[in-house]
């Protein structure tokens, strides 16, 4: 712990810390442009220039590449750092364009603020500026080369921190640009965190250009909803419109970065077709007339078949206290369960990680600073996409990684790689011996020993997997792995992809209620006779749309919360519209059990830009605003039940009855959130049969999920639906040709999942015996929802398209 | 004495008025006469154009947020040639205190103030002008004046094409 003295103030920091870091922690603010607290320091703008006026170095230095030492005295308010800080500002300024008026980075442009900060106004320098040619990278992000410092921020978050091949660095002397080789989409789907690294207006949001200035906007502290991980975010609303979502600091989940689904993917809450009033039989209504109308509905359908004859269905898109809403409104209605997710594959396997996981589950900085990984049927790109990247940084600090997965890798870091499900490995890692498991090839078998003895040998070890591949008795078996790998005094951690933002919050709130299958058998056998479907779709989600859709065709009330035009919503007697993330207050717990409270951003409404038409808004006073009427999930279950509450009164009813939860009652929105004190359950844990395998010979189906056009609230936004990659059936070379199907072939593709003709793409990374497919909303794939694991499917060469 | 002192306060007062009577009127007889105010006055707020007649106003809401009463409103939006300009733009002057910042923040010399005073209106609604309204055919006070000419990233005229610019770097070569 050196002790420094900066500005005439003593501060101890950490070993190894830097004297810009030491200034911070003391709250003085050095000016700099390249150093990043998770990029590290490289020196490049040559701003952060301090005096060191004592210690074992003297002069003007760079306070980002200064190691802090006992007894340094640093001035960073000398004559000689101060001037050398406004010459630098001038020399950067020196080329800079004369454009602030119509750059997108305005008011929140880092190069803007020192410049103004620093006093420089007038340009001394009398000869030509430089220009560049700028490049098209794509539909996320525009670029603007004329404004660069060469702080070399972007090619170190692309390059370094994101694992990206096709960005970097070209020229010489003062020609020094940033960009890809050629023009073209920007591969990396972390390609957006540019923008927000950049501390200029290089590198811009295009999604959104020109929509907005940052003072305009309003944002809120929140939580992404796109996946599991609940990263920490910034969404920014302008005229009722969600216009762009910047990465927030989260220490615990996703330090500084986002993914491109969680930060172009917000486009969902201004869907043009998006239900904004209630809707009963066709007619549209207000809202106590709506509630009084269902409230009666549903009472008269208890009354006369029981409590069973309504079916209460959520999914992992709703929050925390939506859920508990349900589960209220189930007790109102006489005890009716709740059904937490339209997948039972994937319920099962939530809920097996919520039973068991205890104090196991580890978030995304725990993965940053694990020393060895496994990745069991995890494919992360499509899941969790920044669970890659912080696996990504543990490699970079020397960690050994090793994937169990048939899927193609696609990992932004090197790992050793089985291809093959990993079940029957993770049953052996689970055993005490840990025998490898017959069928191996000798090759396989030794990575398998080396991945096990890592493990054993590793301090902070992380199991990471996907409830989607794994299942519920691959999820068990991750868990019983986990244990057998830990020792008293050092766990091995966990760390699960699940389908949701809330998946977690809602298996904890119903831990043994019936799961979708059960809810269809008493629909088909007409015990319900309504269903309440609240965020959920079980349409497109439920591993059998044919079914669900006969279900659904017998129910005399089908009840739709939801703020997504889904299939289920436009089927449904009666829609709810509820309000997205960003527009209400909630909390979400997070895929290792982290409660996590998100803030409104801004209130429901018509954005004005399809009130105007374009143009300005409507001439006309009005008392109201357009399309108001959304309301948050719980609020309008609350008042479905007779029982209106506010958020407070939830929130402290959720804390007392579920003590798990206690911490929600003092949760802050942009605080880091409370770590679940979660106890392994007790209860003998059931051993899950396994899972009606794929006959030999036959190919196994894999429908998962992608980046874009899988999630069901991206798949919805506009700037992501138009770079949702082709719909197309992956298989390994060696199938394809013994079947007789070549690149770009179409074929038909026949499973329990419904029917499709695909064009094959040759996949040479996949596991023989698998074929892959992407759910996309919008093509033919839709319904083929992942999370089913393997199942069987028949190929043949053809058909028209 | 008080008879006498009330017959010299009335004639005072007379020879006052009487006075007053001789002097030129300080009021003028509004609207038959119309004062005209001096050039820098500020009254009704316009929007001028470049001098190749294209709207100077590039929509950066630096008047609307200088603006102390907040009753300047625009969308940004890009024109096929990568101009950006104000999809619509909208000043509420029943809100507008004539202070000028606005025109005073512009950095394009799009928005100024005008002696134009005459702003009554008896429905409110008319009071807020939408850019059609607020448009002139004019460069105003600095008719020279064109924004994209220096902004250096290549909108009005080729990239590098400026007075102050170079022709783009060639990032390939390795000359030095």
């Amino acid at each position: 712990m050196p002790t420094l003295t900066i500005d005439e103030r003593e501060v101890s920091v950490p070993a190894g810390a830097s004297v810009l870091e030491a200034a911070e922690a003391l709250g003085i603010t050095v000016p700099h442009f390249c150093y990043h607290k998770a990029l590290g320091a490289v020196g490049a703008c040559r701003l952060c220039a301090v005096e060191i006026q004592a210690g074992p170095q003297h002069g003007l230095r760079m306070a980002c590449l200064v190691e802090a030492r006992d007894g340094m005295v640093v001035s960073t308010t000398a004559p000689a750092a101060t001037g050398m800080r406004r010459a630098v500002i001038e020399y950067l300024m020196l080329n800079h364009p004369h454009d602030c008026p119509v750059c997108d980075e305005g008011g929140e442009c880092q190069l803007q603020d020192m410049t103004v900060a620093g006093g420089h106004g007038v340009r001394r320098y009398r000869g030509k500026k430089r220009t560049f040619p700028n490049q098209e990278l794509g539909p996320f992000v525009e670029q603007e080369m004329n404004r660069c410092i060469q702080c070399y921020r972007c090619v170190r978050t692309y390059r370094d921190y994101a694992g990206g091949h096709d960005f970097g660095v070209l020229g010489v002397r003062q020609r020094v640009a940033y960009g890809r080789f050629r023009p073209g989409r920007l591969e990396s789907p972390y390609s957006g965190n540019l923008v927000d690294v950049c501390p200029t207006g290089v590198f811009t949001d295009k999604t959104v250009r020109f929509r907005a200035r940052v003072w305009d906007m309003q944002c809120a502290p929140s939580v992404c909803p796109h996946c599991s991980l609940g990263c920490a975010t910034w969404p920014w609303a302008r005229y009722r419109e969600l216009l762009r979502v910047s990465g927030r600091e989260g220490p615990r989940t996703n330090g500084f970065f986002l993914c491109d689904r969680g930060r172009f993917g917000s486009g969902h809450a201004n869907h043009p077709d998006r239900p904004r009033t209630p809707r009963l039989d066709g007619r549209e209504l207000g809202w106590p007339e709506a509630l009084e109308a269902l409230r009666e509905r549903l009472t008269k359908l208890t009354w006369a078949h029981g409590p069973g004859a309504v079916g209460l269905l959520t999914s992992g898109r709703a929050s925390l206290e939506s859920a508990r809403a349900l589960g209220l409104l189930g007790q109102a209605l006489g005890g009716a369960p709740v059904v937490c997710e339209p997948h039972p594959r994937r319920d099962r396997a939530v809920r097996a990680l919520v039973a068991e996981l205890g104090q196991l589950g580890r978030d995304q900085e725990d993965v940053r600073q694990s020393d060895c990984l496994l990745l069991a049927g995890l494919d992360p790109e499509g899941e969790a996409p920044m669970l890659a990247l912080a696996a990504r940084q543990a490699v970079r600090r020397g960690a050994r990684a090793a994937v169990w997965d048939p899927r193609p890798d696609r990992l932004p870091f090197p790992a050793r790689r089985i291809a093959r499900l990993p079940e029957a490995l993770l049953e052996a890692l689970a055993r005490p011996d840990g025998r490898a498991p017959d069928g191996l090839e000798a090759a396989e078998r030794e990575s398998y020993a080396e991945t096990r003895a890592a493990l054993q040998a590793a301090e902070r070890p992380v199991l990471l997997g996907g409830a989607d591949l794994l299942g519920p008795r691959g999820v068990r078996l991750l868990l019983a792995a986990a244990r057998a790998l830990s020792r008293p005094g050092r766990a091995c951690g966990l760390s699960l992809a699940l389908p949701g933002p809330d998946s977690f919050g809602g298996a904890l709130l119903c831990p043994d209620g019936p799961d979708a299958d059960e809810l269809l058998a008493g629909i088909e056998a007409g015990r319900v006779r309504a269903l309440v479907c609240l965020e959920a779709d079980p349409l497109s989600e439920h591993p059998d749309p044919a079914r669900v859709a006969a279900a659904l065709g017998r129910l005399e009330l089908l009840v739709v919360l939801d703020h997504l035009p889904t299939a289920s919503a436009a089927r449904a007697h009666a829609v709810l519209p509820t309000t997205a993330a960003a527009e209400m207050d909630g909390a979400f717990v997070n895929h290792a059990g982290r409660l996590q409270g998100f803030a409104r951003v801004y209130s429901a409404g018509l954005p004005i830009r399809v009130t105007g038409q374009g143009a300005h808004p409507p001439r006309e006073f009005r008392p109201d605003t357009p399309g108001e009427l959304p309301q948050p999930g719980w609020a309008v279950l609350a008042a479905l039940a007779g029982e209106p509450v506010e958020l407070g009164e939830l929130r402290a009813e959720l804390a007392r009855s579920e003590p798990r939860l206690a911490g929600l009652a003092g949760l802050v929105a942009g605080g880091p959130g409370v770590q679940l004190a979660l106890e392994p359950s007790a209860r003998e844990r059931p051993d899950t049969p396994a899972e009606p395998g794929v006959a030999e010979g036959e190919l196994a189906l894999l429908s998962v999920e992608a980046l874009f056009g899988s999630e069901p609230l991206s798949a919805r936004a506009a700037p992501v639906a138009g770079v949702a990659s082709e719909d197309a059936l992956a298989l390994c070379p060696a199938d394809a040709a013994r079947l007789g199907l070549g690149e770009g072939e179409p074929a038909r593709l026949r499973s329990a999942l419904g029917e499709a003709v695909l064009p094959v793409r040759l996949a040479p990374g996949l596991a023989p015996g698998f074929a892959l497919v992407q759910r996309r909303f919008g093509g033919p794939l839709e319904g083929f929802a992942p999370g089913g694991g393997p199942i069987a499917c028949r190929i043949e060469k053809g058909g028209a398209r | 004495m008080t008879l006498w002192r009330s017959i010299r306060g009335t004639l005072a007062a007379l020879g006052v008025t009487l006075k007053a009577i001789f002097r030129r009127p300080a009021t003028i007889p509004y609207p038959e006469v119309k004062r005209v105010p001096a050039p820098r006055y500020r009254a009704r707020i316009v929007l001028t154009r470049d001098p190749r007649g294209g709207e100077r106003c590039v929509a950066c809401h630096l008047c609307s947020a200088a603006c102390p009463v907040n009753c300047i409103s625009m969308q940004a939006a890009e024109g096929p040639d990568g101009r950006r300009y104000a999809a619509w733009f909208r000043i509420n002057f029943s809100r507008c205190i004539f202070c000028g910042l606005c025109a005073e923040a512009c950095p394009t010399l799009a928005i100024q103030m005008t002696p134009d005073y005459e702003l009554c209106r008896r429905d409110p609604l008319e009071l807020v002008f939408e850019k059609e309204d607020l448009l002139v055919e004019d460069g105003g006070k600095d008719r020279d004046y064109d924004f994209y000419r220096h902004a250096g990233i290549g909108v009005a005229q080729a990239r590098g094409e400026g007075s102050e610019e170079e022709p783009p770097a060639d990032v390939r070569s390795l000359l030095p």
